[in-house]
């Protein structure tokens, strides 16, 4: 987050021996759908294509909706999702899931649907060997919005988030509503009270609660810890995140029912406590089978600002009462909640925690886990897309140079990697390595060097001492404090 | 005779009638189960628990009776005091709270009593009570006279199906004109629903009936039906869950009961005709 003025943009680092190298896709506001090479080449625009996210298919096919219901009246709702070919044309659309009559607009059918959807045959919507999103059938998967009143959360109108499960032509086959398990959540006193009286109200329409705001949903597939007799994780069961209640959480496909969470609250075990509080997450699911890490759960801990509970000194209300200003890639074991792996500020190289934000996306971001071990980080607030090796090497890098008109970040929601072989419209590009800039030495012409050409020695100075000398405590003294 | 009415403390439907008592000239006994008559209400009720509907929220007041005869809930009670047995069927226990008051069936009670029947519904909407009636098609005479007179708050209107299974679905000759005319005089009002309960359906009468449910078609039809008859796409239509407990026909009593998630397939095609459809989620 700490930004200088100046900074190059598009691919900074790139290693591609280190890489799994392919194409990556994803949303520019007031662009489209883009697709990129490993040295940041644009190969591919669907043009004001919207996407929420963006998703390849094989064969050079791409996911993405025609535009989204008037702010005014809605919280994030794509008006329809569709499959377009290379071409540009339309080979499947879903938008009939409510009739909508907004003041001024003409009236339509909508899908309402925002931040996720999964096409059969692939559990994640990402590439994963030998599971291909099917493209000219099956069922899709979708998150989408209904407003409804719930008087056992609030008397105020929802924003309510649900699930539904199309088949190709059209047909709603299986619905899940959010709001129906607020029993299962596990919110204390303190956090149904600020539920009740906000739930993340926004101003659209009536005014409205986005109480949950699921911001990612995928299916399991199959995984060792079913086949292991643990029913939990049922091939067929679902996974999503709440981001505003900071939960991740597992339904039954067949009851519809929470079985397995973590989170409102991550005080109420040991294991718990070492995997820290999660905070206004993005993009957890289960690795798939067939990746380094399958079985394991990857989430984008964003930090930030969410959560409902007691009033504290920075949450006057007890709404959003967990804060923490700088991010984490986590990825746990789902029976045992411990930390396989992960990337934070300090993987990343940067002094904890005053330097911790360097690494910090309150908002949107996403991980996917690449076939070999490595991980694609969304690093979305600040439009920065980051490949790391295990070892937490960066091996590529991209800032976005798209800032919006409307919206003035190069924000990106979430990006992905697909194969070469998932494009069969391009010749395979030339990988070209990009090394390091040595930002030390890097000067924007006029600019002159290091180096001081009058330097006078003082007579009984001392040695410079490590971080214990700032203001704060950092690196391993904080950590000690923080175990204590 | 002599009546005698349960009473909770503070309860306005047995306020308004002990005041139509009063007002008539008819004596009674109350029994302030909240007060003195708890004991009386205790012992009445273990006597005749079978004849006192107990809801999710508990027992609704004022509870009536002759001594032989019971009767419970505002309207139901007013209607007995006014007309006997004659209004038997219009009225039944409602479930909902404070001013409004449900549980009156203008397709349920002998139309020959109209004018007593629109008595009690005047009586209680000068008394300030909000009505919510519900009708299958039948009486639309009534319907109309309510609309007139503005004696509902809402209405909810059970289209039991297609045009050609109405008759059937009803178990009686039904003349579909009527039923269209209350479709219509329905969606006249400020408030209203339309609403099918999927309900299964004699097929083939005989020894071994043929007994199938409602099919996704048939409430597509049936969508199409009210769509045709109002001409919009936009009425407020739900689609709702039958339970085999609530049968009385033996032939049907022992259907598998349908889920919620089947009824999904029952919206898309009604969808196609009432663009507002939604499935009605059981109450709790």
């Amino acid at each position: 987050m700490t930004y200088p003025s100046i900074y190059p943009t598009g691919v900074t680092i790139y290693n591609p021996e280190k890489c799994w190298n392919g194409y990556t896709i994803f949303q520019v506001e007031d662009l489209g759908a883009l697709l990129i090479n490993m040295n940041g080449g644009e190969v591919k625009l669907w043009k004001n294509l919207h996407g929420f996210p963006n998703k390849l298919l094989p064969g050079g096919q791409v996911f993405g909706h025609t535009g989204e219901r008037n702010i005014a009246f809605s919280v994030q709702d794509g008006i329809d999702l569709i499959q377009v070919d290379w071409d540009g044309n339309i080979v499947w659309k879903f938008n009939q899931y409510e009739f909508i009559e907004d003041p001024g607009e003409q009236p339509q059918w909508m899908a309402r649907q925002h931040h996720d959807f999964q096409r059969a045959g692939n559990p994640v919507g990402y590439y994963v060997p030998g599971m291909e999103p099917q493209v000219d059938k099956g069922n899709t998967l979708i998150l989408c919005h209904k407003n409804l009143v719930n008087p056992k959360i609030s008397d105020k109108l929802l924003a309510d988030d649900t699930i539904i499960e199309v088949d190709w032509e059209g047909n709603i086959v299986w619905e899940w509503v959010c709001s129906d398990h607020f029993d299962e959540y596990g919110f204390r006193e303190d956090a149904k009270n600020i539920l009740a009286r906000d739930p993340n109200m926004r101003t659209a329409g009536p005014g409205m609660g986005d109480w949950m705001h699921i911001n990612s949903m995928s299916v399991l597939g199959p995984n060792k810890w079913y086949d292991a007799g643990d029913e939990r994780f049922h091939p067929e069961n679902i996974i999503w995140d709440a981001r505003e209640a900071n939960i991740i959480a597992i339904i039954s496909k067949q009851t519809g029912k929470v079985v397995w969470k973590v989170g409102p609250y991550y005080d109420t075990s040991e294991e718990l406590k070492k995997l820290g509080w999660i905070i206004g997450q993005h993009h957890a699911h289960m690795i798939p089978r067939g990746l380094p890490g399958e079985g394991n759960i990857l989430v984008f801990d964003n930090g930030g600002w969410a959560g409902y509970g007691a009033p504290n000194p920075s949450s006057p209300t007890g709404a959003k009462n967990a804060l923490r200003d700088y991010s984490r890639v986590l990825e746990f074991d789902p029976t045992t909640l411990e930390i396989i792996w992960q990337y934070t500020p300090s993987e990343a190289g940067y002094l904890h925690p005053v330097d911790s934000n360097r690494f910090y996306s309150p908002f949107i971001s996403g991980a996917q886990r690449l076939p070999n071990g490595n991980t694609l980080i969304t690093e979305g607030s600040g439009g920065r897309l980051i490949e790391v090796t295990p070892d937490h090497e960066i091996v590529w890098e991209y800032i976005s140079p798209y800032w919006g008109k409307a919206f003035p970040m190069n924000m990106i929601y979430r990006a992905y990697r697909v194969p070469y072989e998932w494009v069969p419209q391009l010749e395979f590009p030339q990988e070209v390595p990009i090394q390091r800039i040595d930002v030390t030495t890097f000067r924007v012409p006029g600019a002159e060097p290091c180096g001081c050409s009058n330097v006078t020695e003082v007579a009984g100075v001392l040695p410079y001492q490590a971080d214990n000398t700032l203001c704060v405590a950092a690196g391993d003294e904080f950590d000690d404090k923080q175990k204590e | 005779m002599s009546y005698t009415i349960y009473t909770a403390t503070g309860c306005t439907r047995c306020k308004i009638v002990k005041q139509f008592m009063r007002e008539r000239g008819i004596d009674y006994v109350e029994q302030d189960m909240k007060a003195a008559g708890k004991e009386a209400f205790q012992k009445f009720y273990i006597a005749n628990r079978k004849s006192i509907f107990r809801g999710p929220a508990g027992v609704e007041f004022p509870i009536l009776t002759d001594g032989s005869t019971i009767r419970q809930g505002i309207g139901a009670s007013i209607a007995f005091l006014r007309a006997n047995h004659q209004l038997d069927g219009f009225f039944s226990v409602g479930i909902l709270h404070k001013e409004w008051v449900d549980g009156i069936h203008i397709s349920s009670g002998n139309p020959e009593y109209a004018v007593e029947f629109l008595e009690v519904l005047r009586y209680l909407k000068g008394n300030n009570m909000k009505l919510q009636l519900d009708t299958n098609g039948l009486n639309s005479q009534l319907l109309q006279q309510i609309l007139d007179e503005g004696l509902a708050d809402v209405v909810i209107m059970n289209v039991v199906g297609p045009r050609e299974l109405y008759s059937g679905i009803l178990g009686q000759d039904v003349d579909i004109t009527e039923v269209e005319k209350t479709i219509s005089l329905v969606s006249r009002f400020p408030e209203y629903k339309f609403q099918t309960m999927v309900v299964p359906v004699i097929r083939q009468e005989g020894d071994q009936p043929e007994v199938r449910y409602l099919t996704a078609q048939e409430i597509g039809e049936t969508a199409k039906f009210i769509q045709e008859v109002t001409g919009s796409m936009k009425n407020p239509y739900y689609i709702k869950l039958w339970q085999p407990k609530e049968a009385s026909d033996p032939r049907v009593k022992t259907m598998e009961p349908m889920t919620p998630a089947g009824l999904l397939s029952y919206r898309n095609p009604a969808r196609v005709h009432q663009v507002f459809a939604e499935i009605e989620k059981a109450s709790t």
